[in-house]
C-alpha cells in the first residue's frame, strides 16, 4: 500500500476489517527500509517485535476484541523512553549500551492499547542541544528537504511522522521539544498540561519543565494518542491525580464561541517571525474569526522574561542531573549539549530561587490573562527550517523561544501546520489552552486543520516511497 | 549584573562546579556565557518581597493532594 493514512482513518478501516494490521505494519517497515537511510529518524527498528504486535492486533481484529483506536497502529518511541529489553540510548555515547529492564509508564500504556511498536527514534542528546555530528548516530533530517533541520529534541519523531514511516510517536517537551519538530516538519504535536502524562521511565532533562506527549500528522491523531498515554501514575511525583478528560468528545464542535487571545507582541515585536509564518498565523486568526470565535490581541510580559526563567531552570536542573558525568566525562557528550548545559555553572543559588519566584508571577499573569479566554495564539517557530548545517550553537539561548513560556506555566500547547514558506518548507501556528483544558486546544487545532488544505500536502520524498 | 564575563571568571565558575576545561575550551564557551549572564540579569530584576517560589515545600511528599 502506498497510501499514508491518519491514525483515525487506519483505526476506522481496522475496525471495519478493511485493513490488516499486519499488512499495515509491513507497509511501514518497507517505508522505513526505503527512507530511513535518507532521514536517520530511527536508531533501532524492532521488526520482529512490530510483526508480533501486529499479529496480536490482527487476532483481536478477527475475534472482535479490538482494544480501541490504537490497536494495530504503527508507532515508535523517542529514544529517551525506556523500553524493556530494547536499547534506550538518549542518542548519547554515555548510554550507548543501556538496556532498560522495564517500559516507561507511557510505553506500557500504548502497548496495552494495542499499538504496534516499530522501534526507537532519534533525539537530540538527552533531549537537548543538537543537531550533533559528534555522536555515535547522525541527527535526523527533515523530510521536506533533507538538507534542512527537523528542530528538536523529538527530531526522529517529527521526521518519521512527516515521512509516513509511522503514524504517531512519542516526544518530550522541556522548552519546545515536541512543538518545535512538529512545526518544522509540518505535523501536529501537543505538549499536554504538566502532570497529565506520567514521566516515569522517561530520561529526565529538567524535572519541573519536562512533559511527555505525542506527535502525529493531525491534531485528531494527537488526541487519540494522548488519550491513551494520559492518566495518574503514583511513580511520577508531578502526576496529576484527576480524571483524564475525554479528548475526542468535543473534537468536532468547531471554533464557534471560542474566546481567543493573540499574543501578537511575542511574534511581531519580541522575536519577529518570518513573513510566511506571520502570514500563516494571521490566516489562522482570520479563520477563527470567520468561524465565529471571539478574537482579540492580548499583552503579556516580554517573551524574554519567560525565556530567561525557563532557560535558567532548565539548564540548572539539567546540570544537576548530569553533574557526575559532566565532571568526569565532559568530552563524551556532544559539543552542543555539554557547552550549553555548562552555562549553568554561572547560576547561583540566589539566581535560581529568583527564577522560581518569577515563574510563579508569570504563571499568575498568564492565568489572569486567560481568565476570559479559552485559547491563546502565538508562533511555534520563527520560520521555515534552517539548513541542518547552519544551526548556531547559541541562538536558541539568545532569541526568546515561542514555546518555553508554556513550559514555564505548564499549559497545554499544540503546534499545527499553518502553510508553507518560500523554500517549500512548512510554517506553523501554536494554540495554547488553560491547564487541563487539553481537549479545548485539540478542538481548536482540529477545527483549523479541517478548515485548511495544509493536511493534503506531504513531503515529496514521502510520496515517492 | 554585567554580561561582560572574562575567561578567568568563567573558568573559575566551571571549576567551582567541578568542571575543569582547557583554556581553549573555556574560550569557546565565552559567547554563550555572555548570553547567559544577560538571562541571569533579567531574572534578577527586583520582585516584590511576597513573591514565593513556584516550588514550595509540601509536607505531603507522597503527592496525594494533587
Amino acid at each position: 500500500m502506498s497510501e499514508i493514512l491518519t491514525i483515525a482513518e487506519a483505526a476506522r478501516r481496522i475496525a471495519a476489517r478493511q485493513l490488516s494490521p499486519v499488512e499495515l505494519t509491513r507497509a511501514h517497515l518497507a517505508r522505513i527500509g526505503a527512507l530511513n537511510g535518507k532521514l536517520d529518524a530511527f536508531l533501532v527498528v524492532t521488526e520482529e517485535r512490530a510483526l508480533a504486535d501486529a499479529r496480536a492486533a490482527e487476532a483481536r481484529q478477527m475475534a472482535g476484541t479490538l482494544r480501541g483506536p490504537l490497536d494495530g497502529i504503527p508507532i515508535a518511541h523517542k529514544d529517551i523512553y525506556n523500553t524493556a529489553n530494547i536499547r534506550t540510548t538518549a542518542h548519547s555515547r554515555l548510554l550507548e549500551h543501556n538496556v532498560p529492564a522495564a517500559d516507561a509508564h507511557t510505553v506500557r500504556l500504548w502497548a496495552e492499547a494495542g499499538a504496534v511498536m516499530l522501534g526507537k527514534l532519534a533525539t537530540h542528546e538527552f533531549a537537548f542541544g543538537g543537531p550533533s555530528w559528534d555522536l555515535p548516530w547522525p541527527p535526523a533530517r527533515n523530510p521536506w528537504n533533507t538538507d534542512h533541520f527537523t528542530a528538536g529534541s523529538s527530531s526522529g519523531t517529527g521526521a518519521a511522522v512527516a515521512a509516513g514511516l509511522i503514524l504517531g510517536g512519542t516526544g518530550s517537551d522541556t522548552g519546545g521539544s515536541i512543538r518545535g519538530p512538529a512545526a518544522l516538519c509540518g505535523i501536529a504535536g501537543i505538549k499536554p498540561t504538566y502532570g497529565l502524562c506520567s514521566r516515569a521511565g522517561i530520561l529526565p532533562l529538567a524535572y519541573t519543565l519536562d512533559h511527555a506527549g505525542p506527535l502525529a500528522w493531525t491534531a485528531e491523531d494527537c488526541a487519540l494518542l494522548l488519550q491513551a498515554m494520559a492518566g495518574h501514575d503514583p511513580a511520577d511525583p508531578a502526576s496529576a491525580n484527576r480524571p483524564v478528560p475525554h479528548l475526542t468528545a468535543d473534537l468536532n464542535k468547531g471554533a464557534r464561541g471560542l474566546r481567543i487571545g493573540v499574543v501578537r507582541h511575542f511574534f511581531e515585536d519580541d522575536h519577529r517571525v518570518s513573513d510566511a509564518t506571520l502570514a500563516g498565523i494571521n490566516a489562522a486568526v482570520d479563520f477563527f474569526r470567520k468561524e465565529g470565535a471571539e478574537v482579540r490581541d492580548i499583552r503579556l510580559s516580554p517573551a524574554l522574561d519567560y525565556h530567561a526563567v525557563g532557560y535558567l531552570i532548565m539548564l540548572t536542573e539539567a546540570f544537576t542531573l548530569h553533574a557526575p558525568w559532566l565532571r568526569t566525562r565532559f568530552r563524551d557528550y556532544a559539543e552542543m549539549f555539554r557547552d550549553r548545559v555548562a552555562m549553568a555553572a554561572l547560576v547561583t543559588g540566589s539566581d535560581i530561587t529568583q527564577a522560581h519566584r518569577r515563574r510563579r508571577l508569570l504563571c499568575q499573569e498568564m492565568a489572569a490573562a486567560m481568565a476570559e479566554l479559552d485559547i491563546l495564539i502565538s508562533a511555534a517557530a520563527p520560520g521555515e527550517a534552517p539548513r541542518i548545517d547552519e544551526v548556531p550553537k547559541w541562538t536558541s539561548m539568545e532569541k526568546p523561544s515561542f514555546t518555553m513560556p508554556f513550559n514555564v506555566t505548564g499549559q497545554p500547547a499544540v503546534s499545527v501546520c499553518a502553510g508553507f514558506g518560500a523554500g517549500g518548507l512548512p510554517v506553523a501556528v501554536q494554540l495554547i489552552g488553560k491547564p487541563f483544558q487539553d481537549a479545548t486546544v485539540l478542538r481548536a487545532a482540529h477545527a483549523f486543520e479541517s478548515g485548511t488544505a495544509h493536511r493534503a500536502r506531504r513531503p515529496a520524498l514521502a510520496m515517492a516511497a | 549584573m554585567s554580561t561582560d564575563i572574562t575567561e578567568a571568571e568563567l573558568a573559575a565558575a566551571l571549576a567551582r562546579n567541578g568542571v575543569s576545561l582547557s583554556p581553549e575550551e573555556v574560550r569557546a564557551l565565552l559567547p554563550g556565557a555572555r548570553i547567559m549572564q544577560g538571562l541571569i540579569s533579567r531574572v534578577n530584576a527586583p520582585l516584590p518581597r511576597e513573591a514565593e517560589p513556584a516550588l514550595i515545600f509540601t509536607p505531603n511528599q507522597a503527592g496525594q493532594d494533587r
